[in-house]
């Protein structure tokens, strides 16, 4: 374990205006071993992962050196890096699907024809299918390309494998399985560097880890003992917000029902996305919809909310009418919705308070001036920040605005789809955190839906699993 | 594009149609009258581009031709982004069955070459203002169906669409708020760009003998009208060339940036 | 899935080959309307281009309304012309009197050579350009066939085939003026169509390089080992073929709407040219045969297209799974 075989001393990335993006990074990965880096979105992670292929976007200087089995490079020389490519270094991409030639069939992409016998052998070793080899990509599962991309990382020579973000985007039941494969990689003799935001990578895999936040590593270490007595600030926050580790929420829940759905099913053409689904929801309560992607999660809320009309059963809400009978129910906008991603949820390109003033037809005279600035102030947002557009206004920010629209409509019951999946985990907790005493506060009945199991765990009262 | 940019944009447009509007008004020969002695005379002051086969002043019919050519491509163009537009935006507002309907008629005339279209009416009817407006117009509107539905259909899957729906707004407002302005600045750009296009078709069915017809001044009839004396009148044929290659290229840039500006 | 492969590509030809029918079915049934919608007397104006207008009298006007039983009510006359299109019967023309099949026969073998000439001359320049172009974006060819090709579509084709006469017809006196009898007599107006239709390929082409050179897989490709050129001819050519197929297919449309201002310019007996002399004779029957021709042609291209994009994508076959 004394030998490295990569590695990278004083990596710096500046942009064009001088800016330091990665401000002196140094790490060595051992041969065989696992070096993880984590961080939230604009730490800086990629750049290091883009700057050691030597594929950083045009525009952007590095300066540093790297040395492969004691050969040394200089970062910012692009070609004599590329000539380690397959060599020393492999690629699995972050998004398995589309780093395949959609035209092409499997085994021919990812080894030529000398080595497709040994692509078979490891394609074989990976639990792949022998058919697998003469599909197309589209014909392959998220999960299944994932394979193909490993298999084809182990055809080559190189002795470190770069996993960029290998669990992004995966149900809570796959991150699993995705790490299981970074294992196999190991066993295989070759080295594994990840770049993640999820700690369960880094868990999984062993190893070394790094946390990176603006540009800079905070602390380096052995998973273990990072993870057990982390140094940094940033990092015990940043492992506290994992929800294994929340405070249990006590119920508070009155009995009182706020809507009623009765034998509810959807269908879509053959497929049936729930049947018989009966469920209460109380004031106070928190409910939560799980089940992997596709399973119909969004779909039950929109039945509930009466976007979308069911193929069979009732819903019935806090007076009693049905919203699928009634062509303008009265409670319409006290039935609400949080949506998963904020910048979607705002008119592109319409500064903030005009588009709370759009609702004045809607709502009573004055709201304006009397129940926004103190619902601003009850969500610690600054005021000034309603006179920007949504694209001016960071997502963690944008996510509090859209609860402060929802809150207007003083709502009885409130939908989050997805609440916090976009957001980066310390944020996540914020949001979930402040959602959970708005539901004490206010009395309101909030139904969440996630794939995060662990999430649910921490903060339902109640769990509707589908699929 | 920042703001100040487009209104330049537009105010040069503005500017230059006045400007022509102006020449051709003080100009003081008459775009239509003969006289046989002076046929084909080179330039001079009198006649500041020469004159064509039957004496005919070629600078001020350049200078006629321009506010009628660009009129009638505007006109084309504004029928045809009005239609299209109402039946993207019916088509996607609407259920499936007259949301399908629409595309498939819109699909059929899509498939039309858009000169043959206009060049079978204008021609059938005799040529003339009315039927190339309407050719030109008819050969154009599925462009701006197709385009107006598919931005609408992607705007209203978008979660500030639902958000207001929630909120008990109605239906009208959000199309006209937060779909209308999104369809708009591609609508624009996409009518300016197909100004160019539309003088380019008066011109060449003009230049068919099917366009507008004789006398009035149209920059594709006088260049046939002149071909048979290519070797005396290089002037009088290269002008009308210049004006309308002038003029297209405007309207292209002009749409271009608009596209961009988005 | 191979099953549904199968059965996919048949499916896939009879829908495109139904739609191609419609869209001449509908093409004829306009022709049809407008002919009938113009003001005036059909039967007057078929004798006036028939005899011209010396000679036409009541007498002759009342002769052809028997003849082309022009008197009888419209769905009827419609019918029987349906009725007889099916059977490849188009009728006859006004001025000649030849049956329009045999006038259009000789006539779309002068257009079809000029168009595959045309169409192989602006392919065989725009490709190399376009792909040299797209591989280096913003270097210097592709800023200079940027502005080429804006320049280019500002232009008629009326235009470009005047400049081109007075260039070498006139001026330099290489090549014959007009006429199609000779091999010379096709470079001017295959030239013509040629830079017209090259002036958006050549930027399609451009682009379908660039997004294709942007793609994950271009990047992972290389990441494996394979040189930038390798990796462009194994992912890149196929990838952009796509996009670059179904635009050649649509610029038949131009190049239709080219046939009829360079035919008229060359004097050169093509459809083009045959459907402007009827348009300005009122032939009727030869004007709706064009339009039928036209459509047909069209729609049988564009199927072939889709067939060629089904061979080159197999996304498109498998629709259900398929990114369009």
């Amino acid at each position: 374990m004394s030998h490295p075989v990569l590695r990278v001393s004083d990596m710096s990335v500046k942009d064009r205006s001088g800016t330091l993006l990665v401000d002196r990074v140094s790490f060595s990965v051992q041969r065989g071993g696992a070096f993880v880096i984590i961080g939230e979105t604009g730490s800086g992670k990629s750049l290091v992962a883009q700057s050691v292929l030597g594929l950083l976007p045009a525009g952007l200087v590095v300066s540093g050196r790297i040395e492969f089995d004691g050969e040394v490079v200089d970062l910012a020389d692009r070609t004599a890096l590329r000539r380690h490519w397959t060599h020393h270094l492999a690629l699995i991409p972050q998004e398995p699907r589309s780093a395949l030639d959609p035209t092409m069939r499997v085994l021919p992409q990812i080894a030529g024809l000398g080595q497709q016998h040994r692509a078979r052998a490891t394609m074989s070793s990976l639990s792949l299918h022998p058919a697998v080899e003469r599909q197309y990509p589209f014909m392959l599962s998220g999960g299944m390309a994932q394979r193909v991309l490993v298999a084809g990382a182990l055809t080559t020579d190189a002795r470190v494998v770069i996993a960029d973000e290998p669990t992004k985007g995966l149900d809570d039941d796959r991150v699993e399985e995705a790490v299981s494969r970074l294992r196999q990689i190991q066993e295989h003799g070759r080295a594994v560097f990840a770049i993640t935001h999820d700690i369960r990578v880094a868990q999984g895999l062993g190893g070394q880890l790094a946390v990176m936040r603006e540009g800079r590593v905070l602390e380096q270490g052995p998973v273990d003992s990072v993870v057990s007595a982390p140094h940094h600030a940033y990092t015990r926050a940043w492992l506290g917000a994992d929800p294994d580790r929340w405070h249990a929420r006590k119920a508070s829940g009155s009995a009182e029902p706020v809507l009623e759905a009765d034998n509810l099913s959807y269908r879509i053409g053959s497929r049936t996305l729930f049947h018989d689904l009966s469920l209460d929801l109380c004031q106070g309560c928190i409910t939560a919809v799980t089940g992997p992607s596709g399973s119909g999660k969004t779909m039950l809320c929109n039945v509930l909310l009466g976007l979308a009309r069911p193929s069979a059963g009732t819903v019935r809400w806090k007076d009693g009418t049905d919203p699928h009978l009634v062509r303008r129910p009265p409670l319409r906008s006290r039935y609400q919705k949080l949506h998963q991603d904020p910048a979607s949820a705002f008119v592109p390109g319409r500064v903030l308070r005009r588009q709370f003033a759009d609702l004045r037809s809607v709502l009573p005279p004055g709201y304006m001036e009397r129940d926004l600035p103190s619902l601003i102030e009850r969500l610690e947002l600054d005021a000034a920040l309603l006179d920007r557009r949504p694209d001016e206004v960071s997502g963690g920010q944008l996510q509090r605005i859209a609860i402060a629209r929802v809150l207007l409509f003083d709502p009885l019951c409130l939908v989050a789809d997805e609440p916090t999946s976009r957001l980066d985990p310390l944020i996540q907790r914020d949001v979930m955190a402040l959602l959970r005493k708005l539901v004490d506060e206010r009395g309101m009945s909030l139904v969440l839906t996630s794939h995060d199991r662990r999430l649910m765990r921490a903060v339902a009262d109640d769990v509707v699993r589908l699929g | 594009m920042a703001a100040a940019d487009r209104r330049y944009l537009w105010m040069s447009g503005v500017a230059a149609v006045l400007i022509v509007s102006v020449v051709a008004a003080v100009w003081h020969r008459d775009p239509l009258h003969q006289d046989l002695m002076v046929a084909l005379a080179p330039p001079s002051l009198g006649f500041p581009l020469g004159t064509d086969h039957l004496g005919r002043d070629v600078f001020a019919r350049l200078f006629h031709a321009l506010p009628r050519s660009i009129g009638i491509a505007t006109a084309a163009m504004a029928a045809a982004a009005f239609f299209g537009t109402s039946a993207g935006l019916i088509a996607a507002a609407s259920n499936r069955l007259v949301d399908g309907a629409l595309m498939r008629l819109t699909d059929l005339a899509l498939a039309f070459p858009g000169l043959l279209l206009a060049m079978v009416l204008a021609g059938l009817m005799g040529g003339g203002t009315m039927p190339v407006l309407l050719g030109i117009s008819l050969a154009q509107w599925p462009q701006f169906a197709r385009m107006t539905r598919t931005i609408a259909a992607t705007v209203l899957t978008e979660a500030h669409i639902e958000a207001s729906r929630l909120a008990g707004l109605a239906e009208w407002r959000i199309l006209l708020r937060q779909v209308m302005p999104r369809v708009l600045s591609q609508t624009m750009a996409l009518a300016t760009l197909g100004v160019g296009g539309a003088v380019l078709t008066i011109s060449s069915l003009g230049f068919l003998g099917l366009g507008l017809q004789p006398p009035t001044p149209e920059w594709g009839a006088m260049i046939t009208e002149l071909l048979p004396y290519m070797d005396l009148a290089k002037i009088q044929i290269a002008a009308p060339c210049i004006a309308l290659f002038l003029t297209v290229l405007a309207c292209m840039a002009a749409g271009r940036r608009l596209a961009e500006a988005r | 899935m191979q099953r549904a492969v199968r059965h996919a590509i048949p499916r896939a030809v009879f829908r495109r080959v139904l739609e191609a029918i419609a869209v001449a079915l509908i093409l004829a049934t306009i022709c049809f309307a407008l002919v009938h919608a113009i003001p005036g007397d059909m039967a007057l104006r078929t004798a006036v281009s028939r005899l011209g207008v010396e000679n036409t009298s009541p007498g002759a006007v009342e002769q052809i309304r028997e003849s082309e039983m022009l008197s009888r009510p419209l769905i009827a006359q419609y019918g029987d012309w349906l009725g007889a299109v099916v059977t490849g019967d188009i009728g006859r023309s006004f001025v000649s009197g030849r049956p329009v099949a045999e006038e259009l026969l000789g006539a779309s073998g002068y257009t079809l050579r000029l168009a595959a000439i045309a169409w192989l001359l602006s392919y065989a320049f725009a490709l190399p350009l376009g792909i040299a172009a797209g591989l280096a974006p913003n270097g210097a060819l592709d800023r200079a066939t940027a502005l080429a090709a804006a320049a280019l579509s500002s232009l008629p084709t009326f235009m470009i085939g005047i400049a081109l006469i007075s260039v070498f017809v006139l001026s330099l006196d290489w090549l014959p003026p007009a006429g199609y009898r000779r091999p010379e007599h096709l470079v001017l107006p295959a030239l013509t169509l040629a830079l017209g239709l090259m002036a958006p390929s050549v930027r399609i082409i451009r682009n379908a390089v660039v997004e294709v050179q942007d793609a994950s897989y271009m990047t992972y490709a290389r990441i494996r080992g394979f040189g930038r050129i390798k990796a462009f001819a194994r992912h890149g050519l196929r990838n952009a073929g796509v996009p670059i197929v179904t635009f050649a297919a649509l610029q038949f449309a131009y190049l239709m709407d080219g046939f009829f201002v360079v035919e008229t310019l060359f004097n050169y007996p093509g459809i083009g040219d045959a459907m402007v002399k009827a348009l300005l004779a009122r032939d009727v029957p030869v004007v709706m045969g064009c339009a039928l021709l036209i459509g047909t042609t069209y729609a049988g291209i564009s199927l072939l297209a889709y067939l060629i994009c089904m061979a080159l994508d197999p996304r498109l076959v498998d629709e259900g799974h398929g990114s369009r």
